[in-house]
């Protein structure tokens, strides 16, 4: 039984691509057969993120077309070894991904043995996003502590109820999971940023997970190696609890109380 | 001495009324064939599902000429999947007396008749019942808009800022209401807005509207509140 994980958000630029290059790396690393595919064709990130893109022969837009078969599509990671990138085709629009082509590709992955899909949604709420979340078991809404990105993730979880074909064939809804990114605890806790438990408040979906802000990302993704393997850092250890809470483990949530630096770190310049 | 009085042996036998549950048998025919195939068909799947209770054959619907089925083979099949039919009820003639022959009890015989088929709705003077009352269980999200038309709305779960809500009645929200909710859609300006807690974008009744675009009214912002249009065509706001 191979889950669907789509990593959403509406607004663009919240760190879908970095979440699904770090949480489909996470899965693989615990063991779990994961492929991840990007569906923002036309601006293809997640090959770069994940630090294939010079691998890159066929495309999603070829599989569906019927070009090229998905084992020659689908690029093995360096870092996981159970992990899968099937890249978006950087030519083509998004129309080129139809509702059948990206269903037969997901029962052909099914039918690998693939444990989890995890489908990095592009940004907006055209066919897209929409195609994206169509097939959908769970949904991940990654979410900044700002308000217009809050509005937008509302937006898209309206979407997912109406255009997923769970909720469309009237089966079991997807089940949503709230990841907020780019969570600074001192702007939160001065009142700069929404804090998590306002954007709860206002999503009143389950928080999966809170990971701060931090250039680690910035890095990682120009190295073109998920965040989620810079071991030791904050950034890190936040998607291993979120990966850990998505498997039903229980983590209490790190890096998001704001600690002011005492006397002796002030005075030696500690940040 | 004994605290409470001894309780008088019971008698060895006592007589009261009693009236228990058991199964009605309802015939609309007497057949034997028809009979035979349909037991056959109804019991296939359960064949004991009722585990020895008593039951009766009810007659009342079967046409008053109706050639009496053979009972003894009718109690026969019917115990033998678990059914104890021991009396018959709106029998009357000829079926009355052979179900007394088969040794079955006849009960009020010229008892009324039981309630016929509910007769099919008729169209004459249809009840001017209003539309039914909408209700939502599930957030409404930005973007997304529900409407009741003809009638009134119940929603359970949160209005997100950028969601709408539209009655031609009124509307009330268990729940923040944070979108924008507009009642008396068709201009009924007697409609009115009810929420548990008020943080609403906007609130519109028969066309009136008014935005929340200022610091709202201390009193009812994110408390509960109705909302109501007023004599000179004024949206009123109240706390509830």
């Amino acid at each position: 039984m191979t889950t669907i994980i789509t990593v959403t958000s509406g607004k663009g630029g919240v760190g879908k691509t970095t979440t699904s290059a770090s949480i489909a790396s996470g899965l693989a690393l615990r063991g779990f057969k994961t492929a991840v595919l990007d569906f923002d064709v036309g601006l293809r990130n997640l090959d770069l993120i994940m630090g294939c893109e010079r691998r890159v022969v066929y495309d999603f837009v070829n599989v569906i077309q019927g070009d090229a078969n998905l084992h020659q599509a689908l690029i093995k990671d360096k870092h996981a070894d159970n992990l899968f990138v099937l890249p978006a085709s950087q030519t083509r629009d998004k129309d080129a991904l139809t509702s059948e082509g990206v269903e037969k590709v997901l029962k052909e992955l099914e039918h690998q043995g693939f444990d989890y899909v995890v489908c990095d949604s592009p940004a907006g709420i055209e066919h897209g996003a929409v195609i994206a979340l169509t097939f959908a078991d769970e949904a991940i809404v990654v979410t900044n502590p700002e308000v217009s990105s809050v509005r937008d993730s509302d937006r898209i979880l309206g979407i997912i109820q109406s255009k997923s074909r769970r909720a469309i064939e009237g089966r079991e809804p997807v089940k949503e999971h709230l990841l907020v990114t780019r969570y600074d605890p001192k702007r939160a806790h001065e009142g700069e940023m929404l804090t998590y438990t306002d954007i709860q408040e206002l999503l009143r979906i389950p928080l999966l997970g809170v990971i701060p802000e931090s250039e680690v990302v910035l890095q990682a993704s120009n190295q073109g190696i998920p965040a989620i393997h810079q071991k030791g850092t904050p950034v890190a250890d936040a998607y291993q609890d979120a990966i850990g809470r998505f498997l039903g483990e229980e983590h209490p949530l790190r890096f998001v109380e704001y600690e002011k630096p005492g006397l002796l770190k002030r005075l030696l310049g500690g940040k | 001495m004994p605290r409470r009085r001894e309780p008088r042996p019971a008698p060895a036998l006592e007589l009261k009324t009693t009236r228990f549950a058991g199964i009605q048998i309802i015939l609309n025919s007497t057949e034997h064939a028809a009979l035979n195939t349909h037991l056959t068909t109804l019991f296939a799947a359960t064949p004991d599902f009722f585990g020895g209770e008593a039951a009766v054959f009810e007659c009342g619907r079967l046409p008053a000429d109706a050639a009496p089925p053979d009972w003894a083979w009718l109690v026969q099949e019917l115990k033998s999947r678990g059914l104890n039919p021991f009396a018959v009820q709106n029998a009357s003639g000829e079926l009355a007396a052979a179900a007394a022959q088969a040794g079955l009890l006849v009960l009020n015989a010229a008892g009324p008749a039981p309630a016929p088929e509910p007769a099919p709705p008729t169209d004459t003077a249809p009840v001017p019942a209003a539309a039914p009352t909408r209700f939502v269980d599930k957030p409404l999200r930005s973007g997304q808009r529900v409407y009741a038309a003809g009638g009134d709305i119940v929603v359970l779960a949160a209005v997100s800022p950028g969601a709408e809500v539209i009655a031609d009645g009124s509307i009330h929200v268990y729940a923040p209401l944070k979108g924008r909710a507009l009642a008396g859609a068709r201009g009924d300006t007697s409609a009115r807005i009810f929420t548990t807690h008020l943080e609403a974008e906007l609130v519109s009744i028969a066309g009136v509207y008014r935005t929340f675009d200022a610091a709202p009214d201390t009193a009812v912002a994110k408390k509960p509140a109705q909302i109501r249009l007023a004599e000179a065509s004024q949206i009123v706001i109240e706390p509830l």
